[in-house]
């Protein structure tokens, strides 16, 4: 098994046959050195830019950027772990009630990603 | 279901050519991430040059498994230099801790053979149908006398790395009629 790539920028932009310069220009910047950049990993775009990205190659940022999607996505759902065993631990009410089932369906969904 | 079955072997299939090598990066039979050719320049240090340039696409690419010719294979007509650097790219795959895979080239043509596709440019044609992505990059086709345009090497490559999904998965099918696990069960 091979965990995704950070990103597949490189891939999508070979795929649609535009330079780098072009792909600079479609997110109105100077030069392709900055999409070489993001390309290799050596500097992350900001969300404007992943959905300039997105609307550029039609292909939703998660699929963009799957392996960092991956990772953040797991650290997330530590993180939901943790808070659910908070909101269990304290007074159950009607709106913590709702948060676990929030959580629930998130871990759930993340599950079904994991699977896919 | 075992959901390492659904994330595919990454890897990274080289061709080398007179100035550099021909590479692909496929995560799965029908997935191109990368391809293009590297140019080594001329003269001797060609072979390291071209080392060091796959070891800057393992870097990247972090593939689990290297693809190349299998040059003690019958038919191989790879020249000293090549079958050197060969063997130094294998090298530099167990220095990766990769998987290294030999393909012979007699198996790609049989393999494309029965589709009606029985030299390089018909297997190269072949492949543009399957990779739209890789029609620009088709190079005319050769006439009598011409030597080899490189960006073959890419269509070779890509060759290689396809035949390696396809014995993979006929190897991963016998296995399980024998209810062995497969060697690379996401091939």
């Amino acid at each position: 098994m091979s965990a995704p790539l950070e990103s597949y920028l490189r891939t999508y932009r070979k795929r649609s046959g535009f330079s780098q310069d072009e792909v600079a220009f479609l997110l109105g910047s100077a030069s392709g050195q900055r999409v070489s950049r993001y390309e290799c990993r050596a500097r992350r775009p900001t969300l404007e830019t992943a959905l300039a990205f997105e609307a550029i190659f039609q292909t939703p940022v998660k699929q963009l950027f799957a392996g960092l999607y991956q990772k953040v996505e797991k650290d997330t759902i530590a993180r939901a772990r943790v808070l659910t065993e908070k909101l269990n631990a304290a007074r159950l009410d009607r709106i913590t009630a709702r948060k676990l089932v929030a959580l629930q369906s998130f871990a759930a969904s993340a599950e079904t990603h994991a699977h896919r | 279901m075992n959901p390492l079955l659904n994330q595919p072997t990454r890897i990274l299939a080289i061709d080398p050519t007179s100035k550099g090598f021909g590479f692909t990066v496929m995560e799965g039979p029908e997935k191109l991430i990368d391809w293009g050719v590297k140019h080594a320049g001329s003269g001797s240090p060609r072979n390291r040059k071209s080392v060091a340039q796959a070891s800057g696409l393992i870097v990247r690419y972090r593939p689990e498994v290297l693809v190349v010719e299998h040059t003690s294979a019958k038919g191989c007509r790879r020249r000293a230099r090549v079958r050197r650097l060969i063997k130094s790219l294998l090298t530099l795959a167990r220095q990766h801790r990769l998987r290294a895979r030999r393909i012979s080239r007699q198996s790609v043509l049989r393999s494309f053979g029965q589709s009606s596709a029985a030299n390089k440019y018909r297997v190269a044609v072949t492949l543009t149908e399957q990779f739209p992505e890789l029609a620009p990059h088709l190079p005319p086709e050769r006439k009598l006398g011409d030597s080899e345009d490189e960006r073959m090497a890419i269509f070779d490559a890509l060759s290689f790395g396809w035949m390696f999904y396809q014995t993979m998965r006929r190897e991963a099918r016998a296995l399980s009629l024998h209810g062995e696990p497969a060697p690379f069960p996401n091939a």
